[in-house]
C-alpha cells in the first residue's frame, strides 16, 4: 500500500476574498449523517430506558425497589448518548466510508489520523462527568438506604438448606411466609444454619447473604401492597431452585391480625404492628 | 543431499542424527496418557494403604490419584525431559535441542513435546475448540433443562455439576483462548523474535493445561461439583470428591497460566528486535504484557484459595468452615481477588488483537496508539482494587460498598478510551469489509451492551436487585462471549491464513458470523429479560412465570452453538480443501506477515530490524518494519531488499 508516487499533494493556496468550495448542507455530510443516527438512536436509547425498566422489572414494593427502577432509567438515560455516539459512527462507516466491490483490498489507504488530542480530551472529560453524576447519585441512595430508623420493624431470617424461617422477636411468631405491614421500615437480620444462601425478597429490590455464623442486615420499606416472592439468590446445593418462599405486604391492621393468628398474644401484636416511627 | 542455492539453509532441513532428542524420540501424548493413569493408579493405591486405620477419607485418595495423573502426564510426555537430564549432570546437546524443536518430525511434533513456539500456539488453538465444544455442549444441556419450567431431562443434581464445570471449562478457555494460540504464535513474530525466550517453559504451560483437564471432566463421575463454578464455602468444603479433582484442576492451571505469563512478559522484554523499541510494538503484544503481567498478580491467589480449600477438604483445616475460626468471606475474597482481574486477563488481549484486525482492515493507522496502551495500563491497575463488587450482598464490610462502587465505575473510563480508539481507528477509514472486520462490528455492538449494563452492576443498591440473578449472567455473558470471544474469533480469521497456510472460506464463514451474532442477542436478552423478571442464577427449575423469557434463550442458545458449529466447519472444510494463502493476504504491517507462510522454523531468515510502528497506512513509504540485511558475512543468503533504506546504507 503506497500513497500517491507523484508525492504529497499540493495544498491549495488561497487567496484572501477566494470563495471556497461551495459548503455542502451539514446533514449531507459524514459529521450531519452520523448525527442523524446518533439522535435517532439517542431517542430510541432514552425511550428505551423511560419504558424498558418499567414494561420488565416486577412491581417493586418498596422505597428501594422504588429506587433501583430509577437507577435504571437515569442510568440507561444517561448511557444512551454515549452509546449511540459510538453505534452512530460505526454505522456510518459501513455506510459512508466502506469499501465496495469485490473481496479485493481497497485501492488506497484512508488517511493517516494517528490520534487527536481534543478528540481524546473531550472524550475523557465527558465519560469522567457521566461517571461522576453515577457515583453521586449510587452513593446518595446507598447511604439513604444504609440507615435504620428508629422503631424499625425487626425480622429475623435464618436460611437453611432449602427452607427461609422468619421470625418476630418479641412476639413468639415464627413462620416460612414473609408478612410485613406498608409503610414501616422493617430491618432484617438474616442468618444461616448451613450453608451460604441469599436472602432476596424478589420484589423489595434488596438482598443479602445469609452466611453461617455471622448475622448480615438488610433494610427496605415496604409502600405497596400486594404479593411477592422470597428467592435464594445463591447456589446452595440439591434443592436450590426450590428454596423460596410466599410474602406480602398487608395494612397495620391486617398485619396484626396476621400475627395473632400466627399465635402472638393480642396485645404483643397491636404493640409490634402499632409501633409508627 | 543436494543444496539448493537460490533458497536459504533453513535449519528445519538440518539433517539430525538417528539418536538425537535422546528420550524425547520416545515420547508422545500417548506415552503421556499411559504414564499418567500409572501414576494415578500408584497413587490411588499408596492413598488407599495410607487410608488404613486412619480417618482420611475419599478426599485423600482423590487428592492424590490426580496429583500422580498430572505428574505422571507430565513425564511421560517429557516436561521434566530437560531439568531431569540436567539434575543427572548431561545438559542437552544442540541436535537434541533440534529435535525438541519438532525438526525432521513432521506432523507427529503435534502430538509431542515440542518448544517450537508455532507448534505450541496451534496445539493450543486445538485445546481452546476443544474445551469450547465441551462448554458448549455443557450449555446446551443446562438450556435444554431450562425449556420448561419442570423438564426432567437432568436431575437437580446433574444440573448443579454441569452448571460449576460448564463455568469452570470456559473460564479456562477464554483465559488461554488467545495467549495461548496467539501470543505464542504470533507475538514473537510480530516482536521479531525467533521463538519465545522460554521454548521449554512454553511445552510445558501446554502440556501442564492438557494434564489439568482429564481432572475436570472426572469431576462428573465423582458425584459433580455442586457449588458453581466459584465454589463459595462452605458448600464447596462439603461437596462431594468432585471438589478434590475440581481444586487440583485450578492449581495445576494456575501453574500453567503463571508460566506461560512469566514466559510471554520476559519474552517481549528481552527478545525484541533491533529497533522494536516499546514505542513501536504492535498494539496486541502490549496486550498480551498487560494481560500477562495481571495473571502473574492474580493467580497466586487462586493458588492459595483452591490450596487451603483442598487442606479443609482433606486434613481438616478450617479456612473457610464457620465455627472452627473460619469463614465463606475469605474464601469469597481471596477468590475474587483473583476473580476480577481474571476478567481482565481474558479481555485485554483479544481487544489487542482485534485493534490489530481494525486498524488492518479500516487501512488506517490505530487511533490513539500511546493512549490506547495507558487505558490497558490502567484498566490492569484499576481492575485489582475492584473484586468486592461481587461481594456487595453477601454482608462482607457494608462500610466498603462506596469505595469498591467508585473503583469499579472509574473502570469504565480507560474501558470507554478503547472505544474511542475503535472508532477512531474507523473514522475515514476504507473499511475492507473481509470475516475478521465483521467480528470486530460485532465485538463493538455487544460490548457496548455488556458495559452498560455492567454499569448498572455497579451500583450498589442496583446490584441489591440483580445479583445472583439471570441479568449478571446475562452481563458476562455479553462481556465474555459477545466481547472477549467475539474479538478472539476476529483474530482467529485474521491470522487463520498464517497459522494454517489455507484461506477461510469467508461464504461459510459469513454464514456462521449471522448465526453467531443474532443466536446471542436473542440468548442474551432472553436472559436479560429473565433477570428483570427475577429470576435466579443457578436453578434446574423455576417459577412458570419465567418461561417466556427461558424459551427465547434456550432458542438463541440452540441457534449460537449452531453458529460456531458452522465456523467450525468453515475452518476444516479450508483446512481440507482452502486456496493456498500467500504470505500477507490483507497487507497488513506488523512483522508476522512478512515472513513466509509456512513459517520457518527460526521465523526470519535474517534478523529484522524495524524502523517504525507497524501502522503507518496511507503515509508514504518507507515505513513500517523493513528487513534489512544484518552485518554478518552471509548476507548473500538474503533476498531482495530495499537498497535506499538509511540503515542499510549504512551498514554496507
Amino acid at each position: 500500500m503506497s500513497s500517491d508516487p507523484s508525492g504529497a499533494e499540493e495544498p491549495p493556496v488561497l487567496e484572501q476574498g477566494d470563495s471556497i468550495v461551495a459548503r455542502r448542507p451539514f446533514f449531507s455530510g459524514p459529521a450531519g449523517k452520523i448525527f442523524i443516527i446518533w439522535f435517532l438512536m439517542t431517542t430510541v436509547g432514552v425511550l428505551i430506558g423511560i419504558f424498558a425498566p418499567h414494561h420488565l422489572l416486577p412491581t417493586l414494593l418498596s422505597t428501594e425497589g422504588t429506587d433501583v427502577w430509577r437507577t435504571m432509567v437515569l442510568f440507561t438515560i444517561l448511557a444512551a448518548p454515549v452509546a449511540a455516539f459510538v453505534y452512530a459512527v460505526a454505522a456510518y462507516s459501513l455506510i459512508g466510508w466502506r469499501h465496495r466491490g469485490n473481496q479485493d483490498e481497497p485501492p488506497e489507504d484512508g488517511p493517516p489520523l494517528r490520534g487527536n488530542s481534543t478528540v481524546t480530551a473531550i472524550w475523557l472529560g465527558v465519560s469522567s462527568v457521566l461517571v461522576l453524576v453515577l457515583l453521586a447519585w449510587g452513593l446518595a441512595v446507598y447511604s439513604a438506604e444504609s440507615v435504620s430508623p428508629p422503631h424499625s420493624l425487626q425480622i429475623d431470617v435464618t436460611g437453611q438448606q432449602w427452607v427461609w424461617t422468619f421470625s418476630y422477636p418479641g412476639t413468639g411468631v415464627e413462620t416460612r411466609s414473609l408478612v410485613l405491614p406498608i409503610n414501616r421500615p422493617v430491618q432484617f437480620n438474616v442468618t444461616s444454619v448451613d450453608v451460604t444462601h441469599g436472602f432476596w425478597p424478589v420484589d423489595l429490590g434488596v438482598q443479602v447473604d445469609a452466611n453461617p455464623g455471622v448475622v448480615t442486615v438488610i433494610r427496605a420499606t415496604p409502600d405497596k401492597l400486594g404479593k411477592f416472592t422470597v428467592r435464594c439468590s445463591q447456589l446452595c446445593g440439591l434443592y436450590h431452585s426450590f428454596m423460596y418462599a410466599p410474602g406480602s405486604v398487608v395494612t397495620a391492621a391486617q398485619f396484626s391480625q396476621w400475627l395473632q393468628s400466627e399465635g402472638a398474644s393480642t396485645t404483643t401484636a397491636q404493640a409490634t404492628a402499632l409501633v409508627k416511627q | 543431499m543436494t543444496t539448493d542455492l537460490t533458497r536459504p539453509l533453513l535449519l528445519e532441513d538440518t539433517p539430525i542424527g538417528p539418536t538425537a532428542g535422546g528420550f524425547y524420540r520416545r515420547q508422545n501424548v500417548y506415552t503421556g496418557l499411559a504414564a499418567g493413569i500409572l501414576l494415578g493408579f500408584v497413587g490411588w493405591l499408596i492413598s488407599n494403604a495410607m487410608l488404613e486405620g486412619s480417618n482420611w477419607g475419599t478426599d485423600m485418595v482423590v487428592t492424590v490419584t490426580m496429583v500422580g495423573w498430572v505428574i505422571g502426564f507430565n513425564l511421560g510426555v517429557g516436561t521434566f525431559n530437560a531439568p531431569l537430564r540436567w539434575m543427572l549432570g548431561h545438559d542437552q546437546t544442540y541436535e537434541d535441542e533440534l529435535y525438541a524443536a519438532g525438526v525432521g518430525q513432521g506432523r507427529k511434533r503435534y502430538y509431542k513435546f515440542c518448544t517450537d513456539h508455532k507448534v505450541v500456539g496451534t496445539q493450543y488453538l486445538v485445546l481452546v475448540v476443544v474445551l469450547f465444544a465441551i462448554g458448549g455442549t455443557l450449555a446446551m444441556m443446562m438450556r435444554t433443562q431450562l425449556i420448561t419450567p419442570h423438564t426432567d431431562f437432568l436431575s437437580a443434581n446433574a444440573y448443579n455439576a454441569i452448571v460449576s464445570i460448564h463455568g469452570m471449562c470456559m473460564i479456562i478457555a477464554t483465559i488461554i483462548m488467545v495467549t495461548g494460540p496467539f501470543t505464542n504464535f504470533v507475538m514473537p513474530i510480530m516482536i521479531g523474535a525467533k521463538d519465545m525466550a522460554f521454548p521449554r517453559l512454553n511445552a510445558m504451560s501446554f502440556w501442564v493445561v492438557v494434564s489439568a483437564i482429564p481432572p475436570l471432566l472426572a469431576t462428573f463421575v465423582l458425584g459433580g461439583v455442586d457449588a458453581g463454578w466459584t465454589t463459595y464455602a462452605p458448600l464447596s468444603v462439603q461437596a462431594p470428591p468432585a471438589m478434590d479433582a475440581f481444586a487440583i484442576t485450578m492449581i495445576v492451571f494456575v501453574i500453567s497460566v503463571t508460566v506461560s505469563g512469566v514466559n510471554s512478559i520476559v519474552t517481549v522484554l528481552t527478545m525484541r528486535a533491533k529497533g522494536m523499541t516499546l514505542g513501536r510494538l504492535p498494539i496486541f503484544t502490549w496486550a498480551s504484557l498487560v494481560g500477562a503481567a495481571l495473571s502473574i498478580y492474580a493467580m497466586p491467589a487462586l493458588l492459595i484459595a483452591f490450596t487451603s480449600m483442598i487442606t479443609d477438604r482433606v486434613v481438616g483445616t478450617s479456612f473457610f468452615v464457620a465455627g472452627q475460626g473460619g469463614t465463606g468471606w475469605l474464601w469469597e475474597n481471596a477468590f475474587w481477588i483473583f476473580g476480577h482481574p481474571e476478567v481482565y486477563i481474558i479481555l485485554i488481549p483479544p481487544v489487542g488483537a482485534m485493534l490489530e484486525v481494525a486498524s488492518t482492515f479500516a487501512r488506517k493507522p490505530l487511533f490513539g496508539y500511546k493512549v490506547t496502551i495507558a487505558a490497558f495500563v490502567a484498566v490492569a491497575a484499576l481492575s485489582i482494587m475492584v473484586w468486592a463488587h461481587h461481594m456487595f450482598t453477601t454482608g462482607w464490610a457494608p462500610e466498603l460498598a462506596g469505595p469498591f462502587m467508585v473503583t469499579t465505575e472509574i473502570i469504565s473510563i480507560p474501558t470507554g478510551i478503547i472505544f474511542l480508539c475503535l472508532i477512531g481507528t474507523l473514522w475515514k477509514g476504507r473499511i475492507w469489509t473481509r470475516l475478521p472486520m465483521y467480528f470486530v462490528y460485532l465485538f463493538l455492538w455487544n460490548f457496548i451492551i455488556g458495559g452498560v449494563t455492567g454499569i448498572y452492576l455497579s451500583d450498589t443498591p442496583a446490584d441489591e436487585f440483580f445479583h445472583g440473578d439471570m441479568f449478571v449472567t446475562a452481563h458476562f455473558h455479553y462481556t465474555l462471549l459477545g466481547g472477549a470471544m467475539i474479538a478472539a474469533t476476529a483474530g482467529l480469521c485474521y491470522w487463520f491464513p498464517k497459522i494454517t497456510g489455507k484461506m477461510l472460506n469467508e461464504r461459510i464463514g459469513k454464514t456462521a458470523f449471522w448465526i453467531i451474532a443474532i443466536g446471542i442477542q436473542v440468548t442474551y436478552f432472553g436472559m436479560f429479560w429473565e433477570g428483570f423478571e427475577g429470576m435466579p442464577r443457578r436453578v434446574a427449575f423455576y417459577d412458570p412465570i419465567f418461561q417466556h423469557a427461558n424459551d427465547m434463550a434456550t432458542v438463541g442458545a440452540y441457534m449460537l452453538m449452531l453458529g460456531w458449529i458452522v465456523l467450525l466447519y468453515a475452518g476444516i472444510n479450508s483446512l481440507r480443501h482452502g486456496p493456498v494463502a500467500p504470505a500477507n493476504p490483507w497487507h497488513s504491517k506488523t512483522l508476522e506477515w512478512k515472513v513466509p507462510t509456512p513459517v520457518p522454523l527460526v521465523n526470519f531468515l535474517v534478523d529484522p530490524v524495524v524502523t517504525s510502528d507497524p501502522y503507518g497506512y496511507g503515509e508514504p513509504e518507507p515505513v513500517g518494519p523493513l528487513i534489512i540485511p544484518p552485518p554478518h558475512p552471509d548476507r548473500e543468503l538474503v533476498p531482495n531488499l530495499s537498497s535506499d533504506n538509511p540503515l542499510a546504507k549504512d551498514d554496507g
